[in-house]
């Protein structure tokens, strides 16, 4: 079965985020080869470019809210943690709109996927600053030029509890898809920060000369942290890797509240009980 | 004094006990057969200040707390000079003597009596028992077997205390207020417990819960029955994530419940827009409190109203229903689990602080509940969106070998982003046909509650309000026509079309008259006069009833 829906592609030609859609397309056939029913893989996106990609690829899920993706993603997970759960986010629509929304999934090591499509700006509003954009962007919200710093998206989703945190490149296929396989089975909250620019505002070339591959494998959070705080932000590869029970888990261990909800009429018994005088 | 009326009032600091003391005498009333309304006034605030119980008692139905208390017991001096007017003819006072001197009533040295023990001020509660317990004339075993069910921590210090208590408040006043048994014992419950039973019982499998006052003790209960009734019940970030969480879970199937009170529901709207364009079934209790903003977090109002009846951007169908007592909320909260799920649209469960926190003897039946029903897919290609006759389109879960996509851009059938003319004018016109749907099913449904009198003079209210006018008008034995809609979007008119031009009065608790201007505006109905209150407190029925002899002369 192919991903092809009857929807009209409207990226802009060359934009990074075809590269993460064949980078993710090919991941589901690898998971799938691995034993991963495509049924049980759920999708989710915010508002943005990067959201398109809902509409592109023809998996279910729920195309939500700018920012709010992720919240949309733990309830599906929550009512139903058998299902694969990826949701698709902007730097804007993720790091700015739903800030709280993504630190708290790895807070509490939800066991999803967030994939970030990184171009450092708002595109489809035509060309804000983001919460990823370096200083000195002439967008039309900043016309003398943006001036806060920006986040670093790796170390941040570190030190808030992200078990799983990689950066990739839309421009390596292979390497996001290789990427993409691994958070996709992390038991936990993985995150991947993709660099992709988007046309009307950068050049593939401002991005092939700097990406860099990671040459360390971090033996501590600590360490993890210390790398992706002083690493070049052009910097591919895992900075992250740790195992914490994931949310569900806690929250009520092999329960699954959809699959083995409870019939009406042991509910009224359950209910008699507490009513009973 | 109130013939058939008993109300004992017990007022303290936060910390001293006072609302476990109000729970425990409603308990040793609904044990004597007796019915009971019990209703706590708390301020926000952990220790200090001032809270009260006020716990009114009949051998017949009562849905009101009654502020002419026939026994009152203060802590402090503070309750005292705050009570001093809440005093029933005939009523007593009983107050600490360690605290003040010269006053009215009779006076216990609670506090020196209570420091001889380790748990000092924490057994005040217990001396409002005992003092409780000796004016009603209970025998000693009587009350020491009550403190050993409701007061497990240290239970022997706390019945010699009592003891002791009780011996002081003998001379004089023992067997004061002697009670009649009633017909039958009765649980209590509060408004929240109601509701969230109704949950369980109409199929809820998640509940999400961001704590705000009055509707936190919904996420309390919930998450305490969330491993018996295989629940999922999470307290996340925001009242944002909350809407959005409990979206992506009945995505999967799951009934799915939010609660919260204005503040927290003006987060919500954007999510309830949502659900609203994705057709996701999703039930909201929105418990009202005084606004605007963060207005008086532990009183109550019924001012979002309108807010509620218009929440989220954009052209949906909302369904709006309000509970007018706390049986009724368990059978209304399973009711709208039904609802959402049939016609695939959000819907909000309108309270107050006055339902969701006050306490009552309940007569439930509990088989009476609905189960959330749907129109399920049954085989072939999926459409999530398929147009149909009623605008209601099948249902399907994953997993499945079709694909589901809920969009919140307008979306063709499969759920596909469109910017298309036809098809955005199509998808508006096929949610709408769901708007006919629902009035052609409530249509023979209870959607409104209305007791016949003889008066013709009727009388119109909603929610708790409607709990103090049945009481106002028992006490004041008068008999005008009571109509209380339970549903409100839909508003029924059509069972109110008889009232249009008839002489009507509106009791509501919102200084701008919404629930007058919703009558008027909706039902064409003529509003003699509206009767308002908005100080954050509930009616008194006796206030009450001679506000509406007055309109009624």
């Amino acid at each position: 079965m192919g991903f092809e829906t009857n929807a009209e592609i409207t990226w802009c030609p060359g934009c990074g985020n075809f590269g993460i859609r064949t980078a993710f397309q090919n991941a589901v056939l690898e998971l799938e080869k691995k034993g991963v029913k495509r049924e049980d893989i759920i999708i989710s996106s915010g508002i943005g470019c990067h959201a398109k990609i809902f509409d592109y690829i023809n998996l279910s899920g729920i195309y939500g809210l700018h920012g709010r993706n992720s919240s949309n993603a733990e309830g599906v997970k929550i009512a139903n943690p058998d299902l694969k759960v990826i949701t698709f986010s902007g730097d804007g629509n993720g790091l700015g709109e739903g800030l709280a929304h993504t630190i708290y999934a790895a807070k509490r090591n939800q066991d999803i996927t967030l994939v970030l499509h990184n171009n450092n700006v708002y595109a489809l509003t035509t060309g804000q600053f983001s919460s990823l954009t370096p200083p000195g962007w002439r967008g039309p919200s900043t016309p003398r030029g943006s001036f806060e710093i920006p986040f670093n998206a790796i170390s941040l989703m570190i030190e808030v509890g992200a078990t799983f945190v990689a950066r990739s490149y839309a421009g390596d296929i292979k390497h996001l898809t290789e990427t993409l396989i691994k958070a996709v089975e992390h038991k936990g909250f993985s995150f991947i920060e993709v660099l992709q620019p988007a046309m009307p505002y950068h050049k593939w070339e401002e991005y092939k000369d700097k990406i860099e591959n990671l040459n360390e494998e971090p033996k501590s959070k600590e360490e993890s942290f210390k790398i992706a705080h002083n690493a070049h932000r052009f910097t591919i590869g895992i900075f992250h890797q740790e195992i914490r029970e994931v949310y569900h888990k806690s929250l009520y261990g092999d329960l699954n509240p959809v699959k083995n909800s409870i019939s009406r009429k042991i509910r009224l018994e359950k209910i008699n009980e507490i009513l009973k005088y | 004094m109130i013939s058939d009326v008993f109300t004992f009032l017990v007022g303290g600091k936060a910390g001293e006990g006072v609302k476990k003391a109000g729970s425990v005498a409603a308990h040793i009333f609904s044990n004597m057969g007796r019915q009971v309304f019990q209703m706590d006034d708390y301020m926000s605030l952990i220790r200090g200040g001032h809270n009260f119980s006020v716990v009114s008692t009949s051998s017949r139905r009562i849905t009101s707390q009654y502020m002419k208390a026939n026994l009152v017991v203060n802590f402090d001096k503070r309750s005292c000079d705050t009570h001093i007017n809440d005093i029933a003819d005939g009523g007593i006072v009983i107050f600490n003597s360690d605290e003040q001197k010269g006053v009215d009533g009779i006076g216990i040295p609670l506090s020196s009596e209570a420091e001889k023990y380790p748990m000092k001020k924490l057994m005040y509660g217990v001396g409002a028992v005992a003092i409780l317990s000796s004016t009603i004339g209970l025998s000693k075993d009587q009350m020491n077997q009550n403190i050993k069910n409701q007061y497990p921590r240290g239970i022997e210090d706390n019945i010699k205390f009592a003891g002791s208590i009780y011996d002081m408040v003998k001379v004089g006043c023992q067997n004061r207020f002697p009670l009649e048994r009633g017909d039958k014992e009765r649980k209590i419950l509060t408004g929240n417990e109601s509701i969230s039973l109704g949950a369980l019982a109409g199929g809820l499998n998640v509940y999400y819960g961001y704590p705000m006052t009055p509707a936190s003790s919904i996420l309390h209960f919930l998450a305490k029955q969330a491993e018996n009734f295989g629940l999922a019940v999470v307290h996340p970030e925001s009242e944002i994530a909350v809407i959005n969480m409990a979206i992506g879970s009945a995505f999967t199937g799951a009934r799915s419940m939010v609660g919260t009170s204005g503040g927290g529901f003006a987060l919500m709207t954007e999510g309830f827009s949502l659900a609203g364009i994705t057709e996701t079934p999703l039930l909201c209790v929105l418990s009202m409190r005084p606004g605007p903003a963060t207005g008086v977090p532990t009183y109550t109002e019924q001012a979002d109203l309108m807010f509620a009846l218009s929440a989220g951007h954009g052209d949906f169908l909302r369904i709006v229903s309000s509970p007018g007592t706390v049986e009724e909320a368990y059978y209304l909260t399973a009711e709208m689990l039904d609802l959402v799920w049939k016609f695939q649209t959000p819907g909000i469960l309108l309270t107050e602080k006055h339902l969701s926190e006050s306490s009552m003897t309940v007569d439930i039946d509990i088989h009476n509940a609905k189960w959330a029903e749907m129109k399920k897919h049954n085989e072939g290609k999926y459409k999530r969106y398929l147009d149909t006759n009623d605008g209601v389109s099948p249902l399907l879960f994953p997993p499945s070998n079709e694909v589901i996509k809920c969009n919140s851009y307008e979306h063709d059938e499969y759920g596909i982003t469109t910017e298309d003319a036809h098809v955005i004018a199509k998808m508006h016109e096929k949610r709408n046909k769901k708007v006919d749907a629902l009035l052609e099913y409530l249509k023979d449904k209870k959607t409104v509650n209305i007791i016949r009198g003889e008066h013709p003079t009727n009388i119109f209210a909603y929610g708790s309000t409607y709990l103090s006018v049945l009481e106002a008008l028992r006490y004041g034995k008068l008999n005008p026509t009571t109509i209380q809609p339970i549903f409100l979007s839909p508003l029924p008119t059509w069972e109110l079309k008889e009232f249009k031009n008839q002489d009507n009065i509106v009791v509501e608790q919102s200084i701008s008259g919404q629930f007058t201007k919703l009558l008027t505006e909706k039902a064409g109905l003529k509003v003699k006069q509206t009767i308002k209150r908005y100080d954050g407190r509930p009616f008194d029925p006796i206030e009450l009833s001679q506000q509406i002899k007055e309109v009624l002369k």
